[in-house]
């Protein structure tokens, strides 16, 4: 596998080009036109001084979010190595759990951390019980922001990459076991090159959701010294109702974001080994495998054992729930707004995929790489400002936009994750088979459909489980479009800890959990079916 | 995948429409936060109750927050659908009203049953209850009974207290601490620092941390308890009473000028303060009612302790100074 450019091989695709550059475009208008119907609104407000230290709140998030991406790759590339080389029962359920934490909604998971971490937690009391001290409150401040962010960031850094370990060709594997190469060499030479196309796209993400991040900060933060430059736009927009401040702090965050979106887009592709491979068993050494059951361990009771907090919860706090009519709506909302953004969002990391995969030109490359990051870099209570704003100013009544801001925005949330599954997967398939789509004289269409497609069954299917999943958690983008009859789990879920009904909010995120471990374990399969019955 | 696309735009389509059916009643919206507005909250039976007389249809708009609901109308500004705001509070009322989007009220309002006199033109009480930290009488039978002693307790003693920039009683804290101790609440705030385990968004995430035993207290409302009681027969769940005495929180609604219906809409005011709507309140928003209502108000609250002392600011005060105050606190307790 060379990193030959792809001119060379593949035809060329100018309609694939077109469409992602307007798609592009059309987000980058869309953000656009969200900061300037802020702008526009508080034209005639008098001009607040500016309360937070900007500098201040940049370096903090700053060395939070460099702190939470350098340790979520670092575990998500051992948990990676670990559960590519261990086969036991029940190891889908465990990959499927793994990447559920990411996608269920912050708070969950933070109040899950806490039953086993918390002062009153399983870890605390089992401590006191078992040697009369407990071993303390590890849970908040930065060390708590971290270590809930990696929870989240890891998992799912090792779900992508597991990806590609788990498709590196049965020929690679065989060459190196021929070879004799011992675990260390063997991580270097094959898994190091699969995985590598697939690291800055992740950091840049996981930087991007820690940079950001809001519900984890404010509950584990332990106060206003953690906070971030998110935290202090809502502060600004909400509190003071300083838009034009708001404004100029998102850009701030916009501005930050993009250099590390740029830097990060701007790499060259790295080729990735594509499909599933035949799923050839090459152990490593007892003394490795030892190394990798006991991280697998470590890995099971921090990461797992919060979600199977939230399971345990809800079972104890019994399903009531279930006998309101509410919960049976607000379910159906939550699984057709996922639906509908779940198929836009694949459909568009697909179009800008195939894009940018059609293309050899850096800066078109990198210009076609942006768009995937809107909504990380945008402050969430600024695009929801915006999208009120903007569907006002079209004179359309909030309530009747409420589902379909929900579903744009959810699949513009969504997109940064479901790009980083498809998108090496794409650009390897150019690469690789551009010289079989050009001997066959196939159209785009039928490339599509022979090739890419069956190619990216299982990437498809982790894509839509991952758009669907992240969609039934975010609702903060129509925080003011207050509609009576709009109600989604999460927004129960809410309403419930809000009027004392905690037993209700346990039970429905312990609902909300299963439906999401649901979907990761079974959409991928589902898909890699799809795809091969049509191969 | 084009069909599968259109299928659930046409179902999203179908959602969106069921909510703007044409309708020849008049129809009164109401902008409110999320839980007064939710199936457990005080505005299903306000709504039943109202449209039983009224011959209209009340349309609840619920914004995730009271702020959201001000915040929105701002916004809007002239062309605003909303008649009516409902759960402002006292220590927001100054800004809502320097807005200058509210009219005045012109209802008599004397029956109130409230901790100091009632004279505002523009806004209605709904319900109120004094902010207090509340205990777990298993896991602190002597709790503190002023600040002072709060702060003099051991560090491990924690609470949970609400960020003053998005919850209302992060903000009443502020005012509560300001209205008892003036020039020394800097002092107050950094006595607390060490005992404030963390400062979270909403009320709901303190009060879970208190549920869940991660902190001793939580800042919530003397009302608080009567859920317990009533819901669960829980009586171990108590508010502390603080010797300094308490701030209130007093919920209140007021009428948007721009609302062409100004008769309907203080026909609503006038039903939601009398004692027909006001006896959905207690065991809905678990707060004191703003009338006496004898004996419709469930028994249990009466036997919550109340405090000897109601604190209060004047609400220029509390307009001029509260981000200096939000300051304040933010810098002592960083």
């Amino acid at each position: 596998m060379s990193t030959a450019s792809i001119s060379a091989h593949l035809p060329p695709r100018p309609w694939r080009i077109r469409a992602a550059v307007l798609l592009a475009c059309a987000i980058g208008l869309l953000i656009a036109a969200v900061l300037g119907a802020i702008l526009a609104a508080a034209a005639g407000e008098p001009t607040a001084p500016m309360r937070a230290d900007i500098w201040h709140l940049l370096r903090m998030t700053s060395i939070q979010a460099g702190l939470t991406t350098i340790l979520s790759l670092i575990v998500g590339i051992a948990l990676a190595w670990c559960l590519n080389r261990l086969r036991f029962p029940g190891r889908g359920l465990v990959v499927g759990l793994f990447s559920a934490a990411i996608v269920t909604p912050g708070i969950v998971v933070a109040f899950g951390l806490l039953s086993v971490w918390g002062r009153n937690g399983w870890f605390n009391r089992a401590s006191e019980a078992l040697f009369g001290a407990p071993i303390g409150n590890i849970a908040f401040g930065l060390g708590g922001i971290l270590f809930a962010h990696v929870v989240l960031d890891a998992a799912f850094a090792a779900r992508v990459l597991l990806a590609r370990l788990d498709a590196i060709p049965d020929a690679r594997l065989k060459i190196g076991q021929s070879l004799g190469l011992g675990p260390l060499r063997r991580f270097a030479l094959i898994d190091w090159p699969a995985i590598a196309g697939t690291i800055p796209g992740l950091a840049a993400i996981i930087f991007l959701i820690a940079f950001t991040s809001f519900p984890i900060v404010l509950l584990l933060g332990g106060g206003p010294a953690n906070q971030t430059l998110e935290v202090a736009i809502y502060a600004a927009v909400r509190q003071d109702f300083d838009l034009r401040g708001a404004v100029l702090l998102a850009l701030v965050q916009i501005a930050a974001c993009s250099l590390v979106i740029l830097a990060a887009s701007a790499l060259p592709p790295v080729p990735t080994a594509l499909g599933p491979s035949a799923g050839q068993r090459w152990r490593d050494r007892p003394a490795a495998q030892a190394i990798q059951w006991l991280l697998l361990a470590i890995c099971l009771v921090a990461f797992v054992a919060p979600l199977l907090a939230v399971l345990a919860d809800g079972l104890a706090a019994g399903f009531g729930v279930l006998g309101q009519p509410t919960f049976w709506r607000s379910a159906a909302t939550s699984l057709t707004i996922g639906s509908g953004s779940a198929l836009l969002s694949v459909t568009l990391a697909i179009a800008l995929g195939m894009g940018r995969a059609a293309t050899d030109i850096p800066l078109l490359r990198t210009t076609l790489g942006l768009p995937v990051f809107a909504y990380l870099a945008v402050p969430a209570v600024v695009l929801s400002f915006g999208f009120f704003l903007l569907v006002r100013n079209a004179g359309i009544a909030p309530g009747t936009a409420a589902p379909f801001v929900v579903v744009v925005a959810n699949a513009l949330l969504s997109l940064p994750f479901v790009a980083a599954t498809l998108g090496p997967p794409l650009d390897a398939i150019a690469r690789t088979r551009g010289k079989l789509i050009r001997s066959l004289g196939l159209s785009g269409s039928r490339q599509f459909r022979a090739i890419e497609y069956p190619l990216l069954g299982r990437d498809l299917g982790v894509a839509l489980a991952l758009a669907f999943c992240f969609s039934l958690g975010d609702l903060g983008v129509i925080a003011l479009f207050g509609t009576q009859d709009f109600s989604t789990l999460p927004l129960m879920m809410y309403a419930a800890l809000g009027s004392y009904r905690s037993n209700d909010a346990a039970a429905i995120a312990a609902i909300l959990l299963v439906l999401v471990t649901v979907a990761f374990v079974g959409l991928p399969r589902l898909l890699e079916r799809l795809a091969h019955a049509r191969a | 995948m084009v069909n599968v696309t259109r299928l659930a735009l046409a179902v999203l389509a179908g959602l969106a429409s069921t909510a703007a059916l044409a309708q020849d009643k008049p129809t009164l919206t109401i902008y409110t936060y999320d839980g007064f507005a939710s199936e457990w909250g005080p505005g299903v039976p306000l709504k039943a109750g109202f449209e039983e007389t009224c011959g209209c249809t009340v349309n609840w708009v619920a914004a995730d927050s009271s702020i959201g609901t001000l915040r929105r109308v701002q916004l809007e500004g002239e062309t605003t659908q909303a008649d009516i705001i409902v759960g402002l509070d006292t220590a927001v009322a100054g800004e809502a009203r320097a807005t200058g989007l509210f009219a005045d009220h012109g209802l008599a309002l004397d029956n109130l049953a409230l901790p100091n006199e009632w004279t505002d033109a523009q806004f209605v009480p709904v319900d109120y209850s004094h902010f207090a930290f509340m205990h777990d009488t298993d896991m602190m039978p002597e709790p503190p009974r002023s600040f002072e002693e709060l702060i003099a307790l051991p560090e491990d003693i924690k609470i949970a207290i609400q960020d003053p920039r998005s919850a209302t009683p992060g903000l009443g804290l502020v005012l509560w601490v300001k209205a008892a101790y003036g020039d020394r609440a800097a002092e107050i705030w950094e006595g607390l620092r060490p005992h404030i385990l963390t400062v979270t968004r909403e009320w709901s995430e303190s009060y879970s941390l208190f549920l869940d035993e991660e902190v001793d207290m939580v800042l919530s409302y003397t009302t608080s308890p009567a859920y317990h009681i009533i819901e669960d027969g829980d009586e171990t769940i108590k508010a502390a009473l603080f010797e300094e005495g308490h701030f209130p929180q007093i919920e209140v609604a007021g009428i948007l000028k721009s609302s062409d219906q100004q008769e309907l809409a203080s026909q609503f005011l006038a039903y939601l303060a009398s004692p027909d709507g006001q006896k959905v309140i207690p065991t809905t928003n678990w707060m004191f009612p703003v009338v006496d209502l004898g004996d419709e108000l469930d028994p249990v609250f009466a036997t919550l302790p109340q405090p000897e002392k109601t604190l209060t600011l004047p609400e220029e005060e509390i307009t001029a100074n509260s981000r200096a105050w939000i300051d304040e606190m933010l810098a002592a307790v960083q």
